[in-house]
């Protein structure tokens, strides 16, 4: 199903092979209830069951079509009893599920965890994947730094409080400590991530767990904007457009692993095998510390401040090391 | 009649029929098969096909088991069995539970909602308030091998595919896939490497081709642990005979190694700083982990370990360039 129309095809059909289902299960169910729980608008519902109607067995009369009725907003569907239990889930459904859930379990003093915990191990068993490991065939591992700090940022993202954090900051190279309001605890390359407005630069950061060294729950109130979208931070990265942009070029063994790692924005190939990059710069001490993990790897780097930036930090380092 | 309708038709008919339909019975009995030709019923069929198994409708071919019809030995059904979701018996609790997973997901949030719905068929349709959404999950799921894979580790089927390891030649692999793990941002599939003869991880985003199905099936080890066959840190994962290092953590940072690095012996100093002894195998990974802190760690021995890292440092070094 590889052209648009398949795709929305696919996924009316996916919706009318559980949307059957449920209608025959819960007879005078109304439209808007139908239409809350699938997320579809109520026209699009009608349709849906419109089309239903035309639908049924061999033979199509009366005796073979699929019933439907539609009596004040409630709906009845009848004659579609091999209808009556949805299809299975596909792998990458209970994947989506699964893999989602899991992180979410080991969230310490999560009031749902045990809910979940019972949920997706029946849905594991569903799948035919009860054995010792009792986990479906999926491991998710997340770096969460402390749990006793993740405890207190759930706290205070439950109460919506204000919260006081010492942070090591890969940006700086430095400690620091801030306040900051909590709006999310986010997952995202293999690690936890507080999402948060920050007092200190006035803007909105994303936190890694592991680098929080304290964390200090405060009496103030922390409203979360109304707009909130979880979802833009798929990737872990915001990438502003008004971030510094560096570039840089790269061997072909660094290119063969660093786009998965790093968010780059611009790539081009070199005709002796290297290639070109561009990329956000997320402060000087953070570049220069990605120049000198490359190595000789990397060449030619814009603007040339973050290479004098690498060169006294590896002065630094090396001296430490005399 | 639209395409949809010929497709619910068929699921329909294939569904509750109580032998397998041949072609030539689809064409006849089914509505919506009403091509000119045989040529153009098959091609419709085969596309129909396509589509519902793609979407996860088993359609299976069988044998006819009827003779004397030479030009269309197939026929076709839908298994009640292999389609129908079992039941599951979900408490309202887990079913909320569910839900707040499935809102979670960032990144293959069209899969999760459309697992969640058939999982909550039972669950009445009270008005459901959505909650604030405290967490996102970034699990990567959306990554198009995953679901060709996991398919295998559920139904057992040994797989086949090429593999680009990060330094070296793309080489083809059979696996028998036991479980996939999330790690550092990366899916891994875990399993028995079947000419090696033993367990190994294959990163999924190195996986070059498409995945092929091979004949027969597979037992997985009781207690088997996937997670378990992947390094911790990547400076323990490597090429070399693993050796301990000892690294020392400046007063300053002392508190992210006793928050988190779970294995090795550590020492505190007089100083306030702390000495750590961590077992490498790739001396190039730790070299690029060290320098990820700064001036806030040291390499303390082996001695080989800290001339590597000057000499990968000796390039930025003043007067060299």
């Amino acid at each position: 199903m590889n052209e648009p129309s398949e795709g929305r095809l696919g996924r009316r059909l996916r919706r009318i092979l559980v949307l059957l289902p449920y209608a025959i299960k819960h007879p005078g169910v109304t439209i808007e209830e139908l239409s809350n729980k699938f997320g579809v608008k109520a026209e699009d519902l009608l349709d849906d069951l419109d089309l239903v109607f035309m639908c049924g067995l061999p033979g199509y009369g009366p005796g073979d079509l699929i019933d439907v009725s539609i009596d004040e907003d409630r709906v009845y569907i009848t004659m579609a009893d091999y209808f009556s239990a949805p299809l299975r889930l596909t792998p990458a459904e209970a994947l989506a599920i699964y893999a989602a859930g899991a992180p979410l379990v080991d969230l310490p003093d999560m009031k749902d965890a045990d809910a979940l915990r019972r949920a997706l191990g029946k849905l594991g068993k569903a799948l035919g994947m009860d054995g010792a490991s009792g986990t479906a065939g999926i491991d998710v591992e997340l770096e969460r730094g402390s749990v006793e700090h993740l405890e207190k940022l759930q706290a205070a993202l439950g109460m919506g409080h204000r919260v006081h954090i010492e942070y090591r900051s890969a940006t700086r190279g430095a400690m620091s400590e801030r306040d900051v309001d909590p709006w999310a605890l986010i997952a995202a390359l293999g690690r936890w991530y507080l999402v948060a407005h920050d007092h200190l630069s006035g803007e909105e950061r994303m936190f890694r767990l592991d680098r929080i060294k304290d964390v200090m729950v405060l009496d103030q109130a922390a409203p979360v904007p109304e707009d909130f979208d979880p979802a833009r931070y798929k990737g872990g990265f915001r990438g502003g457009d008004e971030e510094p942009v560096m570039s840089m070029e790269i061997s072909p063994e660094v290119a063969r692993w660093f786009s998965e790692y790093y968010p780059i924005r611009v790539a081009e190939d070199l005709s002796d095998g290297w290639s070109r990059v561009e990329l956000t710069a997320s402060g000087e001490v953070w570049a220069a510390t990605l120049l000198l993990q490359l190595g000789t790897g990397v060449r030619n780097v814009e603007p040339k401040q973050l290479m004098e930036a690498a060169g006294d930090l590896a002065n630094s380092i090396a001296a430490n090391h005399a | 009649m639209r395409r949809i309708e010929r497709l619910i038709n068929l699921i329909a008919a294939l569904l509750n029929a109580e032998r397998p339909m041949t072609a030539q019975e689809i064409r006849e009995r089914i509505a919506g098969y009403d091509q000119a030709n045989f040529e153009a019923f098959r091609r419709a069929f085969e596309r129909d096909k396509e589509a519902l198994r793609s979407m996860g409708v088993p359609l299976e071919m069988r044998p006819s088991g009827r003779d004397g019809i030479l030009d269309q030995p197939d026929a076709y059904i839908i298994p009640k069995e292999r389609y129908y979701l079992p039941q599951i018996d979900l408490e309202p609790d887990e079913v909320a539970a569910l839900r707040l997973a499935s809102d979670a997901v960032l990144g293959g949030a069209e899969n999760a909602a459309a697992g969640f719905a058939k999982l909550s068929v039972d669950s009445a349709p009270a008005s459901w308030t959505r909650p604030r959404v405290m967490w996102g999950a970034d699990v990567a799921v959306e990554q198009p091998m995953l679901g060709p894979l996991y398919s295998a580790v559920l139904d057992r089927t040994p797989v086949t595919f090429e593999y680009q390891p990060a330094d070296g030649n793309k080489r083809k692999r059979e696996l028998e896939p036991y479980g996939l793990v999330h790690k550092r941002g990366n899916w891994y599939v875990v399993g028995r490497d079947v000419d090696r003869d033993d367990v190994r991880a294959f990163r999924v985003s190195r996986i070059a081709s498409g995945i092929s199905l091979s004949d027969g099936t597979f037992d997985v080890p009781d207690g088997f642990d996937a997670a378990s066959h992947l390094g911790g840190e990547p400076y323990e994962v490597g090429p070399g005979a693993p050796t301990t290092a000892v690294v020392r953590f400046a007063p300053v940072l002392r508190w992210w190694a006793e928050q988190n690095l779970r294995s090795g012996t550590s020492r505190g100093l007089h100083d306030g700083s702390l000495e750590v002894e961590i077992p490498v195998a790739n001396l190039d990974a730790l070299i690029s982990w060290v320098i990820g802190f700064g001036t806030g760690i040291e390499i303390v021995a082996p001695e080989e370990a800290r001339r590597a890292l000057v000499e990968h440092l000796a390039p930025f070094l003043a007067g060299s360039r």
